[in-house]
């Protein structure tokens, strides 16, 4: 009975745990928006200054990577697809497979991916050192909200990027993945296209701007909560950064997961069957 | 030479009352202190031993540490009570130096100086230019201008962050081992500075934590001893205390 109890204890710590750093996280977003256009004496100009240096290391340098990796992807997919589809004579489903798994599931979560392990590390051991180092409190000294200055633009320039990155990579994935299949497996060019074009709709752009605009988020307001978390110690930093990664992987995933299951669910009530 | 201190309240009074300071779980810095921090002049805080709490009082009246209990007052107005926006304008008319670390590593030393000027739109961009290379050309440091702070001497760092503050015409000037790791020369031409904003009705409460007694004793300045968890001012006799070690 002590074990039933004890596990009970455990889960409740989690779920207590997790709602607690949850909250915390909403609080800082909303607190660093409202730093950022409400305090008084705050040079936007400035604070904009930082957003575009994010979205160029974040959004610009990933973009070699992205490329390799979208077109590995996208072209495995593609051959996977149409080979398959070709097998079971549904070829002309091959858009909507595409759409399926490129656009809905594979380019936000592969993009978030890598944001998190380029960009997340980055930004959660700069901000770690910038608290060992005395640079927030420097910042506080001058009158500039950490808040504002810190978490909003690598907040809003990780959104940004990580729309941009998962857009690229979705292009690079289908158009790119279909030239190298190409080489390989003869598919129609005009068939191809006229496929994809059919199978997009208006549902897919939100669920893809939804979920990277989420992500982008998601990975940048924990980078900077766990950057700081440092008290004083330089030792701290890689702890920190350890962690961000690990909780953006998973609340990217569980947020990716949730939006999937909250959209069949509203298809399946759409269509009648539930 | 702008003056944007002039459009912040003026600092009058700097108070404690029943303030205790604590870092987390371990013992308290300071405890139940009721004070009354001079003012309009230099003040020397001193203590009999390192880790009396120098820099951690410096840091409770630059509001960069928030007490544990009591008040801190400004102007008679409870510093714990304000926003972090209510408190802009009282942090803008005071200028923190660090004994160590506080300048953006990510950024030259011109950049680091710059910014708060330029943040807080406190004078043009070409006024704040001219003001910054001035400075930086007095203590000699405009050469390592475009450097960022990692790539040059520590020295060149303390200096920086010994300018930055002034470069905000404080009102309140709260220097952390000023003369730390710095040749004489470059402390009196540092104090010539503040001299100068002195005269322009700028940096009138001084506040300087070291234990340069030759620095101090060019300055006319008044006394507070950190004792114990506790302040006291010159006439106290805790200056007799100090000379009988």
């Amino acid at each position: 009975m002590r074990g039933v109890w004890a596990q009970v204890d455990g889960v409740g710590r989690l779920v207590t745990t997790n709602v607690t750093y949850t909250t915390r996280l909403l609080l800082m977003i909303y607190v660093s928006i409202r730093a950022t256009f409400f305090d008084q004496a705050q040079g936007l100009r400035t604070i904009f200054s930082v957003v575009s240096s994010q979205i160029y290391f974040t959004g610009w340098q990933a973009m070699p990577l992205i490329t390799v990796l979208a077109l590995a992807s996208g072209g495995v997919v593609i051959l996977q697809s149409s080979s398959n589809l070709n097998l079971l004579g549904g070829a002309q489903m091959i858009g909507n497979l595409l759409v399926v798994i490129v656009v809905r599931e594979l380019g936000p979560l592969l993009t978030a991916l890598v944001v998190v392990a380029r960009s997340g590390t980055a930004v959660a051991s700069e901000v770690g050192n910038m608290r060992a180092n005395r640079e927030i409190e420097a910042l506080e000294s001058m009158g500039i909200n950490p808040l504002s200055y810190i978490v909003f633009p690598r907040m809003l320039g990780g959104v940004v990027s990580v729309i941009c990155l998962a857009t690229y990579f979705v292009l690079i994935s289908l158009l790119g993945g279909f030239v190298i299949t190409k080489l390989i497996h003869d598919i129609p060019f005009n068939f191809y296209v006229d496929s994809l074009s059919r199978a997009v709709a208006f549902e897919d752009i939100w669920l893809f701007l939804l979920k990277n605009a989420f992500s982008g988020m998601i990975i940048f307001v924990i980078s900077c909560y766990q950057g700081l978390s440092v008290k004083k110690s330089p030792t701290e930093v890689p702890i920190v950064t350890t962690q961000a990664v690990v909780k953006s992987i998973i609340y990217v995933i569980v947020f990716n997961m949730s939006v999937t299951t909250l959209f069949y669910l509203h298809e399946l009530v759409r269509i009648g069957v539930l | 030479m702008s003056q944007p201190s002039k459009q912040f309240p003026e600092i009058k009074q700097l108070s404690f009352e029943h303030m205790t300071f604590r870092y987390d779980n371990s013992a308290p810095v300071f405890e139940d202190v009721s004070f009354d921090l001079p003012t309009d002049q230099y003040v020397w805080i001193r203590s009999l031993h390192t880790g009396a709490g120098r820099s951690t009082l410096l840091q409770i009246m630059a509001g960069l540490a928030p007490i544990t209990a009591g008040k801190y007052s400004i102007n008679d107005k409870n510093v714990g009570d304000m926003s972090f926006e209510e408190f802009l304008p009282y942090r803008l008319s005071i200028g923190y130096s660090f004994d160590f670390g506080g300048l953006l590593h990510n950024q030259s030393l011109y950049d680091n100086m710059m910014l708060p000027l330029l943040y807080h739109k406190l004078c043009t961009p070409v006024e704040a230019e001219r003001k910054v290379k001035m400075y930086m050309q007095e203590l000699g440091i405009l050469r390592y201008k475009d450097q960022r702070p990692s790539a040059v001497q520590g020295s060149v760092r303390k200096i920086a962050c010994l300018l930055r503050p002034l470069l905000m015409s404080p009102q309140l000037l709260l220097l952390d081992d000023p003369s730390l790791g710095l040749g004489q020369e470059v402390v009196l031409k540092y104090f010539d500075l503040i001299q100068d904003l002195r005269r322009d009705g700028l940096a009138k409460h001084v506040y300087i934590s070291t234990f340069d007694e030759k620095l101090m004793g060019l300055l006319e300045h008044q006394e507070v001893f950190i004792d114990n968890g506790q302040l006291h001012a010159t006439s106290d006799g805790y200056e007799k205390k100090v000379v009988s070690l």
